[in-house]
Order: C-alpha cells, then sequence, then structure tokens
C-alpha cells in the first residue's frame, strides 16, 4: 500500500513538476509572425483536417506540394482543435457550421471570412442502388416540400444543442418495412453528434423523417469518417450521411442523393489571438 | 545515524508530498479560479445530464469483448498448442499442424486493429444484422488465440521430459498421457500468464471504436465530441484503465503466490 502510495505521490511530483516548468515557460513571447488575414498566408502554414474529408482536399490544393510536410489529420475534430489552440497548427479546415459551435462554445477561436469553397451535401450510396436511391430522393423532396427539412435545419442551425432531448427523435423502431442503415460520425455536430445512448443532429432528424415516409427502422451505425466509403460500399450500411460533400472524385465509387444542404462553405477555423480582419 | 527502511521510505514520502504541494501552489493551482474551472469542467465532463453512465456503459462492452474474448483465445490457444507439441512429440499430423503453424504466424504478424478491420470490413461485410461486439470478440479472440497457444506451449514444454515418458509407459495413450498428466500440470503454470493475456487484451480493445463499438475509449471520445473539452474525458478513461489493470496484476501476484505455495505442500 505504502509503496503504491510513493508511486503515487512520485507520479504527481513529477506530473506538477513539469506543469510548473510548463507555464513558466509560456513567459517569453515568439516574434510574431504577421498575423493571418487572408486565405493566401495558409498557403505555408500548417494546417490541419479531418482524415477524408473534403477539408483536407482542399488543405491539400491550397499546400500544394508541401501537404505532406504541413497538413496533419485527425480522426475527430476535438483533437484537431486542440492542436489549434495548443499551437501545433495554425488553422483548420472544415465546414461551416461546425466551426460555428466550435467558436460559440470555446474562447479564443475565429473563423476567417474568407471562404475556402461552396458545396453541397447529399446522402451516399453504394454505386448502383439506384432503387433505394429513388426512394430516398422522392421522401427527400417530399420533407423538403413540407417544410419538415426545413424545422430541422432552424431547429440546429439556431437553437440551443444542448436543449435537444434525443429520446424525441422518432426513429420508427416499430416499422414493418425492414431497416433503415445509416453510417455516419457522430462528431460533427450540429450535424451529428451522439448524446448518451442516442443520437441527435440534422442529418440524424433528416434520416429519421425519411425513414417514416418509406415506413422502415432507422438504425445509426457510427464509425470513423473515413470508414464511412468502405461501409456503405461493402453493404454494411445502407447510406451514409455525415454531412458528405458531394465531389466529382467521390462521385465515381458512389452515388449519391439529390442535394439536402446546399451552401456548405468550408472556411478556416483560427486563433482569435492569431486573426487580424 | 541509523535509520531503517521504513522510516526513509516515510520521509521520502513527505519529502515528495511537500515538494508537490509547493509546485502545485507555485502553478497557480490552489488559486478559486483553477479550482473552480476543474470543477466545472469536471461538471460538465463527467456529472451533467448523467454523462459518467457513457463511461460505465463504455467499460462494461469492454470488459465483456475482453472476457469473451480471452475465453476463445484460451480455447484456440490450447487447441493449437497441442497440434504443434504433438507434432514436435512424435504424433505426425502434418496438415493440422502446418495449420496451426500458419495461423500462429499470421495472426501474430499482423496488427491486433487491421486484423478487426479485415473482419469486419472484409469478411462480415454484408453481415449488416449481427451485432459489431460478436465480430470483435472474434476478431479479438483469434488473434488472442496465436498468443495463448505460445503460451501454453511454453507451460507444456515445461513439464518434464519424464512425466511423459513415465506415463507412456504406464500404458497410457499419447493423448491421454496429455489429458490426464501433462495438460492439468501445464495449465496451472500458465494460469498467471493467461491472466496477463486479459490485461493486454484488455488495452487492445480500446481501437474496437474503430468498427462503431462504443467501449471504454469511444466513450471517452464521445464525451469530447460533446463537451468539446480534450484532457479530462481522456485522463479519467486512462485513469479507469490502470485501477482495473491495477486491480488485475494484484490478483495475479495472489495467484502466483497461491499456486507456488500448494505445489510446495
Amino acid at each position: 500500500m505504502k509503496k503504491f502510495l510513493l508511486f503515487v505521490l512520485i507520479l504527481c511530483a513529477a506530473g506538477g513538476l513539469y506543469y510548473y516548468l510548463d507555464c513558466k515557460n509560456k513567459a517569453p513571447e515568439q516574434i510574431p509572425e504577421p498575423k493571418l488575414s487572408s486565405i493566401e498566408q495558409l498557403k505555408d502554414q500548417k494546417l490541419a483536417a479531418q482524415r477524408g474529408t473534403v477539408g483536407q482536399m482542399i488543405a491539400e490544393d491550397l499546400l500544394g506540394g508541401r501537404s505532406e510536410e504541413l497538413l496533419t489529420t485527425f480522426e475527430k475534430y476535438v483533437d484537431a482543435v486542440s492542436a489549434l489552440r495548443q499551437k501545433k497548427i495554425r488553422a483548420i479546415i472544415m465546414d461551416e457550421q461546425p466551426a460555428k459551435r466550435f467558436v460559440k462554445e470555446i474562447e479564443g477561436l475565429a473563423i476567417m471570412k474568407q471562404e475556402l469553397a461552396n458545396e453541397s451535401y447529399a446522402i451516399g450510396f453504394k454505386k448502383g442502388n439506384t432503387d433505394l436511391v429513388n426512394k430516398v430522393n422522392a421522401a427527400l423532396n417530399e420533407i423538403k416540400s413540407d417544410g419538415t427539412l426545413d424545422k430541422i435545419f432552424d431547429k440546429y442551425y439556431n437553437g440551443d444543442l444542448k436543449q435537444i432531448n434525443p429520446d424525441e427523435i422518432d426513429f420508427n423502431l416499430n416499422a414493418d418495412g425492414g431497416k433503415l442503415v445509416v453510417g455516419t460520425e457522430a462528431g460533427f455536430a450540429p450535424y451529428e453528434l451522439k448524446v448518451g445512448d442516442s443520437y441527435i443532429g440534422v442529418d440524424i432528424e433528416m434520416c429519421a423523417a425519411i425513414a417514416k415516409k418509406l415506413n422502415m427502422s432507422l438504425v445509426i451505425e457510427n464509425m470513423n469518417f473515413d470508414a464511412l466509403p468502405m461501409a456503405v460500399n461493402s453493404g454494411k450500411v445502407d447510406m451514409i450521411c455525415a454531412g458528405f460533400t458531394v465531389t466529382e472524385d467521390r462521385k465515381k465509387n458512389m452515388d449519391f442523393s439529390e442535394n439536402y444542404v446546399v451552401n456548405a462553405k468550408h472556411v478556416a477555423l483560427v486563433r482569435a489571438d492569431d486573426y487580424e480582419q | 545515524m541509523t535509520m531503517n527502511n521504513k522510516t526513509r521510505g516515510d520521509y521520502f514520502l513527505g519529502l515528495c508530498l511537500i515538494i508537490l504541494i509547493f509546485l502545485l501552489y507555485r502553478s497557480g493551482f490552489f488559486t478559486v479560479e483553477a479550482w473552480q474551472n476543474f470543477v466545472d469542467h469536471f461538471y460538465q465532463n463527467f456529472i451533467e445530464k448523467d454523462r459518467y453512465m457513457m463511461l460505465v456503459k463504455g467499460l462494461r462492452s469492454t470488459i465483456f469483448m475482453t472476457l469473451f474474448a480471452t475465453l476463445i483465445g484460451v480455447a484456440v490457444g490450447i487447441i493449437l498448442s497441442v497440434i504443434r507439441v504433438a507434432h514436435a512429440g512424435g504424433i505426425h499430423i502434418p496438415v493440422l499442424n502446418a495449420l496451426a503453424d500458419c495461423y500462429i504466424a499470421v495472426l501474430r504478424g499482423t496488427p491486433a486493429m487491421v486484423q478487426l478491420l479485415i473482419w469486419n470490413f472484409t469478411i462480415f461485410a454484408s453481415a449488416r444484422d449481427l451485432n459489431k461486439m460478436y465480430i470483435a470478440i472474434l476478431a479479438f479472440g483469434l488473434n488472442s488465440g496465436a498468443y495463448v497457444a505460445e503460451i501454453f506451449r511454453g507451460g507444456i514444454e515445461a513439464i518434464d521430459r519424464g512425466q511423459m515418458e513415465a506415463a507412456r509407459s504406464l500404458g497410457l495413450s499419447y493423448g491421454k498421457s496429455m489429458r490426464l498428466v501433462i495438460l492439468p500440470q501445464a495449465i496451472r503454470n500458465v494460469v498467471p500468464m493467461l491472466f496477463n493475456e486479459f490485461i493486454v487484451l484488455l488495452k487492445e480493445t480500446s481501437v474496437a471504436g474503430y468498427i462503431g463499438i462504443d467501449d471504454l475509449t469511444r466513450a471517452g471520445q464521445n464525451i469530447q465530441a460533446l463537451t468539446m473539452e480534450h484532457s479530462q474525458p481522456l485522463i479519467m478513461v486512462a485513469i479507469i484503465y490502470l485501477l482495473i489493470v491495477m486491480f488485475l496484476s494484484y490478483l495475479v501476484r495472489r495467484l502466483e503466490k497461491y499456486l507456488s505455495r500448494s505445489r510446495r505442500g
């Protein structure tokens, strides 16, 4: 027991020492590089993006031949934001809505005004699964025209995520039309987020509405973003709905529904003290 | 001045404590704001909306997965090791032996995470209604089987050759001598190592999040995504793993002591 206490204490002492030295080392300010003011400056800076996203492609284009050296890809956005706050990277290339949420919830972050790209989100299907694409498109058009989709957007873009109760989302579990298995990466608020045992988000509620129209029960499969194309093409999931941007490259390997979000901007998330408008 | 080990330990402990308090004090750890900040974040990460339940459920699936994977591992391991030992001991079963060799080489030669992804996305690609948990148990269990086989082989080979010779000269068949004489002793020798395998697996299952199982690690990541805080959930997850592993290591030590005592008697 005493040995254990000793061990823990030494560990704590080492941790305390590290923490102390860390605080001390912070004092001398580095010679300030010119603060960021335009997207052009990002061309030779350390950038980050989530693996497999359009943000990664944009960053690669931006950095050109130096992307191997300067671009870090992360599995989860939280990791990328931590790296940004620890000054390991200068900017994260990501979608506007999630970036807005980070700015709202974490102090000291800012979004660069200039946008990087303007794209659309759609639901992805296995190549050749035309039957399901048509059915989902029909359902999507219905919820677009009866205003359901706009209500969902309003709820998530303007409301407080913390107030949303996941139990209110109807996954239509008693439907007799079989299962609609949807793959997603639930770390991408406001589009998808895991709360307790369940999920909330624009994509989740939209899929729930679609499942209802198709008389199917909705099953959410939560996985890493870069595993999603693999999952839909192997048949693990019927479709993927994860703020998935339509690109020409992706169209070669996948079928897409009609767009449900247009004007999905990609922006650069930076530290507020590093940004001059 | 003479000082026995015990008092020296006490002094050292006290010294460490003083240094720790001093350092924490100097780094502003005892200010009200820092403490309040810590408590706020702690509340947000674990208490608010019962978020600790995510960790509890994650822990439950981690332990469930580890337990059954170890059981599969032990079963597969015993079979494989017996095949290999029998082959070396004169019962020639070339096809089975080659298969066992191949199995162990492949499963030990590739990372468990890669195997897990292959099981989930390639082999069971179209098995949609199969619970992912079973796939993970199978993947980790078969992987562990290759390691357990080596553990058992070591355990069997550690039994004196004379035992086998004596059993055979008494007229027991090879299978019977193996089952009744060698294996019981070998199993007793390797039980602590099997517990260690359990500990290794417990940590290895932390990659199960890749196929979408909400194990303990993934639960921590889910909390991260909810509260957008990086350190606390991760450190909490680490502490939970550490406590379980330390408890299990303690059990292993007790078990080793117990086993060595009963052998002496």
